[in-house]
């Protein structure tokens, strides 16, 4: 007799089900860490900037960030391929759990882990609960920082206001932040599509990331459609999961050591 | 035939437990005294007779309350607002074994305070019978007799060995 | 005589002195005093201030106005960034602070609901004392926790209260645990407090003028200490007794679960319950100690209702803490040490050699290795300034311990990337404003409350006789329930 894990709903359901919907897969082997994708993504999720100082220590906004490490001692260093790491909407997601208001719950639509703005408290319970440690805190109102903006005829102005993207909200302090797999996106496409009566096609739309990579390291798509491009990546020899061991059922595949 | 409430301070256990024995004897019923004390008096060591609570009835009443609150709150609540998070089920058994265990506890130690102050009639503010002897360590046995028999009593109850006995009058404490 | 026989003799002298008779009339339960002049006593410590006690109690006003509730505000309006908090280490002092004080509140609900539970007679001068250490350090461990909240002017929203919101707070969450088991906590350690406490109020308002005596008044709600009043209450807490041990057990097990729960390497382990509230009752008897001793050395009569017995009985409280508290410390790091994996492996090396290091050999020191070297001592227990410093030297130990497992420990998990040593801010002036409270509220009670339940001292004394046994006196308890 088989048993469809999906079904029983334990936590250890590792079936074809439980690849989720929106996926990724990052291709570390053509990575450059550009950081191309850091800024894109700070261009259209208005992330802030937090000055010298604070991001020094520790408190960057960014929802994606390209890690380098090195092999080896002086002067037999090796440069290891380049790891850039964000939220990877895990179908088991740590995070989800612990939140005390359900400011992050689990999307059964777009099978993603929101983050709700509005709702969120600041107990930061979620960021020490993820693994992947990509979830940021807006520790002060960084947008509105007096020692950042200009002093123009009396007045104190960010110009930096010009460009924020209208699609997403702007974050105040205390409210936790994370990669949305640029669900504003997702939905405008979704809505576009609604309206012509049809479904949203692979490579339809991207993510900001995926979009801004000059070498093309990051694809997104339907990962449960099995001719979207996302999907045959993700598939491919060299794809792994990070962490995959503590059972988090991330949506990003990385392919490395080809 | 008017009554008049005699109040007999005693020193100390043995004096007022056989002032309660001589009471007895001349007739007063257990309903018609009272003792007050600075330390709590088994009822047995004055000859008293078992004392009621309804402290203990309340603190289970809380109890089986505070169980039902703590399932409904934990099994109940979450399927009206529907919110899936971290792949586990809406209402999973080891959390709700948490969030029972202190609904029980909260609402007995709540229901067992407010028991006392049933039971004792707290706050009570008004002009009652008492002593400032009392929270001293001294027993005041107090009991409701006819007035003609006044002088009997006190008589009585100086034999054995009162420090004082006078009509009680019920004072602003 | 030979030189042995000299050496026996010198010897059995010295063994003779040894078990020279012990004077009953040194423990208090056997050198009572009439309960007028016990209560006397009470009131004069009560009503007794120096200029000393004014110019401490204006110093921690100060420090509570600047360092809790200036510092507080501050970092409400301008953000958490004025404190050290960051990736990865996004819980810090404050979460140290709450744990710490919990852990302070526990000692209370142990000496006046434990001891009383196994009729363990010398809790009965200081338990109002050790309770009173309950309800203030509940306070200030609710204070740390709203401290630690980016959005704390919402943080209502975690109460279950229906709303137009369709929002509904999240029962998964080891926080909400936290709230429920806290709220009952403090509710029943204070009714556990004020139920005894109203036998003496009613003392004191009888011994009163003036606003106390209105206060008194108002509090002692009419009790006489007629045998209904005192069964009802008797009953009462006899049950709160039993019942508030298990949720003592369980308030600081949630707590540590809010550790337990998140997968980070030296968090995820399954014996941080029972650690945690044994590191709460090492604290909080060390606290109890450091407690006893400045109510002797400070207010007048003292030394009358807590003895060297009582010193000598929290001593040996401690040493059995302390050996509980090592089991299970090193149940958790053997544990750990020995089949770790890559992640936790690293932070076990990190703490022990790491810049840290010096704190986690500290914490071994004073939790683990000295108490057990000084407490086997009769003389050291009854000494109350060694006691207190001991005490001390423990609830260093125990902060330290508390500041490893959650900024250090934070920072190495599974993102080498992302590690960064966490440097405390503005959160070592919130921690004072804590402390300040706590001893501010203390040191106002003290002078507003009868420290000492005196009926249960009396109580005590009149159930304790020196009973003939043949040829000796011996110290007899009886029963009067």
């Amino acid at each position: 007799m088989t048993v469809d894990l999906n079904l029983v709903g334990a936590k250890g359901a590792i079936a074809e089900a439980a690849a989720g919907k929106w996926g990724m897969t990052i291709d570390q082997d053509i990575c450059t860490g550009c950081q191309a994708c850091v800024a894109a993504c700070a261009m259209e999720n208005n992330i802030a900037f937090v000055g010298e100082e604070d991001a020094g220590y520790g408190r960057t906004q960014h929802w994606i960030r390209i890690e380098r490490f090195w092999d080896g001692e002086y002067p037999h260093v090796q440069a290891t391929p380049f790891q850039p790491m964000l939220c990877q909407q895990c179908g088991h997601a740590p995070c989800e759990p612990v939140c005390p208001v359900f400011a992050t719950p689990h999307s059964p639509a777009e099978d993603l882990n929101l983050q709700v703005y509005n709702r969120c408290v600041g107990t930061r319970y979620c960021a020490n609960n993820c693994p992947y440690q990509v979830r940021s805190f807006n520790w002060r109102d960084y947008h509105t920082v007096p020692e950042l903006g200009n002093m123009v005829n009396g007045a104190l102005i960010f110009p930096l206001h010009n460009q924020l993207n209208p699609d997403v909200t702007v974050r105040r302090r205390g409210v936790m932040e994370k990669c949305t797999f640029c669900i504003q996106r997702i939905h405008k496409a979704q809505d576009k599509a609604k309206s012509e009566g049809r479904e949203v096609e692979d490579g339809e739309f991207t993510t900001a990331c995926a979009q801004a990579c000059p070498a093309s390291a990051i694809t997104f798509g339907r990962v449960d459609h099995p001719e979207s491009l996302v999907s045959q990546l993700a598939h491919q020899e060299r794809g792994v999961k990070h962490l995959e061991e503590l059972n988090t059922l991330p949506r990003v595949t990385y392919l490395k050591e080809g | 035939m008017s009554e008049a409430t005699l109040l007999a301070v005693f020193e100390d256990l043995d004096p007022a437990a056989s002032a309660i024995e001589k009471l007895h004897e001349m007739g007063v019923g257990d309903e018609n005294i009272n003792v007050i004390s600075g330390v709590p008096v088994a009822h047995k060591i004055l000859g008293r007779p078992h004392p009621w609570t309804n402290v203990s009835k309340l603190s289970m009443g809380g109890a089986i309350a505070g169980f039902a609150f703590g399932i409904f709150l934990n099994f109940g609540t979450p399927h009206l607002y529907g919110v899936h998070v971290g792949g586990q089920y809406i209402t999973p058994i080891p959390p709700g074994a948490i969030v029972t265990f202190e609904m029980t506890m909260l609402f007995a130690l709540l229901a067992t305070f407010l028991g006392v102050f049933l039971d004792s009639y707290f706050p009570n503010y008004r002009p009652l019978e008492y002593v400032g002897e009392v929270s001293d360590g001294k027993i005041a046995v107090f009991f409701r007799i006819s007035e003609a028999d006044a002088k009997k009593f006190t008589d009585a109850m100086n034999t054995l060995g009162a420090e004082s006995v006078k009509p009680a009058e019920a004072r602003q404490l | 005589m030979t030189a042995t026989s000299k050496y026996l003799s010198g010897a059995k002298e010295a063994h003779d002195s040894h078990h020279q008779e012990e004077d009953p009339k040194q423990y208090l339960m056997y050198d009572p005093k009439p309960r007028g002049e016990m209560n006397a006593m009470v009131m004069e410590s009560m009503h007794t201030t120096s200029w000393k006690f004014w110019v401490v109690l204006g110093v921690l006003a100060f420090l509570v106005v600047t360092c809790f509730f200036f510092a507080w505000g501050y970092m409400i309006d301008e953000g958490l960034y004025v404190g050290g908090v960051m990736r990865p280490s996004y819980w810090g002092i404050f979460l140290v602070n709450t744990v710490f004080w919990i852990g302070i509140s526990h000692a209370g609900t142990f000496i006046s609901a434990i001891l009383r539970v196994f009729k363990a007679e010398f809790r009965r001068p200081f338990t109002r004392a050790a309770e009173l250490m309950t309800t203030f350090g509940l306070i200030q461990a609710g204070a740390s926790i709203f401290m630690h909240m980016g959005r704390v002017w919402l943080s209502y929203w975690m109460l279950p209260i229906p709303n137009a919101r369709q929002l509904w707070p999240n029962f998964h969450s080891p926080l909400m645990w936290d709230l429920l088991a806290i709220t009952t906590y403090v509710l029943g350690s204070t009714m556990y407090l004020f139920l005894p406490l109203i036998p003496d109020l009613a003392m004191a308002r009888d011994r009163s003028t003036g606003w106390r005596k209105t206060f008194y008044k108002i509090l002692a709600l009419g009790f006489r200490g007629t045998e209904g009043e005192w069964r009802h209450l008797t009953v009462a807490m006899n049950f709160f007794a039993f019942a508030i041990i298990p949720v003592m057990f369980s308030v600081h097990t949630i707590v540590s679960w809010d550790f337990a729960m998140a997968m980070r390497p030296g968090w995820s382990s399954s014996v941080f319950g029972p650690y945690f509230v044994l590191g709460a009752l090492h604290s909080g008897m060390g606290a109890v100690a450091m407690v006893l001793f400045v109510m002797r050395a400070t207010m007048k009569h003292m030394d009358y209702f807590i003895r060297k017995e009582h010193f000598d009985a929290l001593g040996k409280l401690m040493l059995m803490v302390t050996f509980a508290y090592t089991y299970f410390f090193f149940n958790d790091y053997i544990v750990q040490w020995y089949g770790g994996d890559k992640a936790t492996d690293t932070l076990l090396h990190w703490l022990e050699e790491g810049p840290m290091a010096w704190m986690f050999i500290q914490f071994v020191f004073f939790n683990i290795v000295i108490p057990p070297l000084l407490l086997w001592s009769k003389k050291v227990r009854e000494t109350p300034w060694l006691l207190a410093l001991i005490g001390l030297m423990i609830n260093v130990g125990m902060y330290w311990e508390r500041y490893l497992i959650i900024p250090v420990m934070l920072t190495i998990n599974r993102m080498p990337f992302t590690w960064k040593l966490f440097q405390p801010r503005i959160e070592i002036f919130l921690t004072i404003g804590t402390f300040s409270m706590f001893l501010l509220f203390y040191m106002i009670v003290s002078r507003l409350i009868p420290l000492i339940p005196v009926w249960e001292v009396q109580e005590g004394q009149m159930t304790h006789s020196l009973r003939k046994v043949g040829k000796a006196k011996l110290p007899t308890i009886s029963e009067f329930e």
